[in-house]
């Protein structure tokens, strides 16, 4: 990591503990809720980065809150019903992963975007577990995280902790081959990796990261219902992975901030706000294929070219 | 159990698998051979559905309503695949997304004309009515819906085999440079093939509407459906369009008739079961 980006994450992360000093409360609401963004994108991109595109995230994250909001409702205190949570979104995730472990490209969009179908329909369907059309309401927050700027700093810690664990992996000799199977799938089979089983690998752990973030958006709203599990919400993971650049660390955060701010501002403004969206979707795939981060790295790669021709 | 209601359960699998193949098809030809898996065929269907009900409120004709739902939907197909899909030919990933973008665009305008009730297109008074189905009074229309799907069938399998079109198909499925190269116009034929796909999901969307209702979220619901189809019977196969149609509208029949809450559910299973035996469907090829 250069001195640069080390300077700039920095200055990032100092800029989010200071931001609840700065800023009323409804701006901290807003961040908040691109901070959970972000922890979903990251989820997504975990699997981005080895060239896999998940289209029903939102079901695993769902999955997580559903079994958050069940245990709190029947008496468990936070950490009790946060094991669960994590435990839903594990199981989930492990079907997900079985499923689609053997599935490249467009197949596995095909087949997440199925089981993310299949569980936004079980969340309506199963009426005496999830409470069917009208979800789980009063997911209170633990004591510690009650104030809404307490619950802001819990997700900056969480999403740099998730940012930090996302880094570690993608150097490590896992992420390595994640990558290696998103370049040549046969020559890595070729070359003796088991294909298969890192994907599975990485379909649980991504999942157990979007059951993270499904357990916060469930706290941030003390409430789910099934459409935290539509395919819609993981067509907006999509978006925001694409938009920040697929396979980059900051990606997500930078896509989910533009996403969730404009779907507020435009939820705000307008009635036909998922036109919007749908239109920004087809935006960003025709004019900013590489995304937000792709687009800095190119500027910053002109600028410098720039600088080199003039010093010669 | 009574061998009526069986029988019943096995006729309204059948007449809902027809409807799921006159979608599947369009969607596995398409991805055939361009090879893009049509995420916005649900918001097509949809479309279908609407305009199949605006022609019919006007007029009261209802085969000039199912003619409409196909052009109409058809000239969007056309837009789409002309505006959008072609700047990123080729190019698996941002082609789906696309069309994931364009289901957002129509299925929320659809909302916005349309209200979010459930609205159905009642069949003409020669479709209306029961039958007699192995003595057993049946509705009309799911029998005629079922006749219309072989009929279609048979015509996309005919085609596909015996005409120069159908060969120019599977040229272009098998080997498109070599295709281009012997002086197939690839660019029209795929544009051709997105737009013969759309009008399939436009007259499911009319046909669609007079089986079951037509509401927002009818076009996920259903594409999660003939995603299942496809994913079973193997992308790119109408042979596997047609098996797969079956398989799911009687799984769906049957679960939803003996346990609803897990309707969803077992929708599924097949779908899982084939995945892990034969990741590219029943009649898929092996790449």
């Amino acid at each position: 990591m250069s001195v640069w980006r080390a300077g700039g994450l920095a200055v990032l992360a100092a800029a989010g503990a200071a931001a609840p000093y700065v800023f009323p409360s409804y701006v901290i609401g807003l961040l908040t809720l691109v901070l959970i963004a972000a922890v979903f994108a990251a989820s997504i991109n975990l699997l981005a980065a080895g060239g896999l595109f998940s289209a029903g995230h939102a079901g695993i994250s769902a999955a997580a809150g559903y079994g958050l909001a069940y245990a709190t409702a029947h008496g468990q205190a936070w950490p009790q019903a946060l094991v669960l949570a994590l435990l839903v979104a594990g199981v989930v995730a492990g079907v997900y992963a079985l499923t689609s472990m053997r599935t490249a490209t467009i197949y596995f969009l095909m087949v997440t975007l199925a089981l993310g179908m299949v569980v936004f329909g079980l969340a309506y369907r199963l009426n005496a577990l999830t409470g069917g059309e009208n979800g789980l309401r009063d997911v209170d927050r633990p004591a510690a995280v009650a104030e809404y700027w307490q619950f802001y700093y819990l997700c900056l810690v969480v999403l740099a902790l998730a940012l930090a664990a996302l880094w570690v992996i993608g150097r490590s000799p896992f992420g390595l081959a994640l990558r290696g199977i998103r370049d040549s799938e046969s020559r890595m089979r070729s070359l003796g990796y088991n294909v298969a089983g890192f994907k599975f690998q990485a379909v649980v752990l991504s999942g157990l990261l979007a059951g993270v973030s499904g357990v916060l958006a469930t706290y941030q709203a003390e409430f789910i219902s099934p459409a935290s599990a539509s395919f819609g919400r993981s067509a907006l993971g999509l978006v925001m992975v694409i938009l920040g650049g697929a396979g980059t660390l900051l990606g997500p955060l930078a896509g989910a901030a533009v996403v969730a701010l404009a779907q507020n501002e435009l939820s705000v403004h307008m009635d036909r706000w998922q036109t919007a969206l749908g239109l920004l979707f087809i935006a960003v795939v025709l004019f900013v294929p590489q995304g937000l981060t792709g687009l800095a790295g190119r500027g910053t790669a002109l600028l410098r070219q720039a600088r080199r021709t003039r010093r010669t | 159990m009574r061998v009526e209601s069986v029988l019943v359960q096995v006729l309204n699998g059948l007449s809902f698998g027809a409807l799921l193949f006159l979608l599947a098809s369009g969607f596995t030809l398409i991805f055939g051979l361009l090879r893009i898996v049509n995420l916005s065929h649900g918001a097509l269907y949809l479309s279908g559905g609407y305009v199949a009900l605006v022609t019919v409120t006007a007029t009261g004709n209802y085969p000039l309503a199912v003619l409409a739902a196909g052009l109409v939907v058809g000239t969007l197909g056309l837009v789409v695949e002309r505006a959008l899909l072609r700047p990123v030919r080729g190019r698996e990933l941002p082609e789906v997304l696309l069309t994931i973008g364009v289901a957002f665009v129509l299925a929320d305008l659809c909302l916005a004309l349309f209200g979010g009730e459930p609205k159905r297109v009642a069949p003409p008074a020669l479709l209306s009515g029961s039958i007699e189905v192995a003595g057993l009074a049946y509705p009309r229309f799911r029998v005629f819906v079922v006749a219309l799907a072989v009929v279609i069938g048979l015509g996309l399998a005919l085609v596909h085999s015996r005409t120069r079109l159908g060969a120019i198909i599977r040229a272009g499925v098998d080997d498109r440079e070599t295709a281009a190269v012997l002086g197939i116009d690839v660019d029209r034929v795929f544009a051709a093939m997105f737009v013969a796909g759309s009008v399939l999901a436009g007259l499911a969307g009319a046909i669609g509407a007079s089986l079951l209702t037509i509401l927002p979220g009818a076009d996920t619901e259903i594409l999660l459906s003939a995603l299942v189809v496809v994913i079973i019977g193997g992308l790119g196969s109408i042979r596997g369009a047609a098996v797969g149609s079956v398989l799911v509208g009687l799984v769906d029949a049957f679960s939803k008739a003996w346990i609803p809450d897990l309707s969803y559910f077992t929708v599924f299973a097949p779908m899982a079961l084939v995945l892990v035996f034969r990741p590219t469907g029943l009649f898929g090829r092996v790449e």
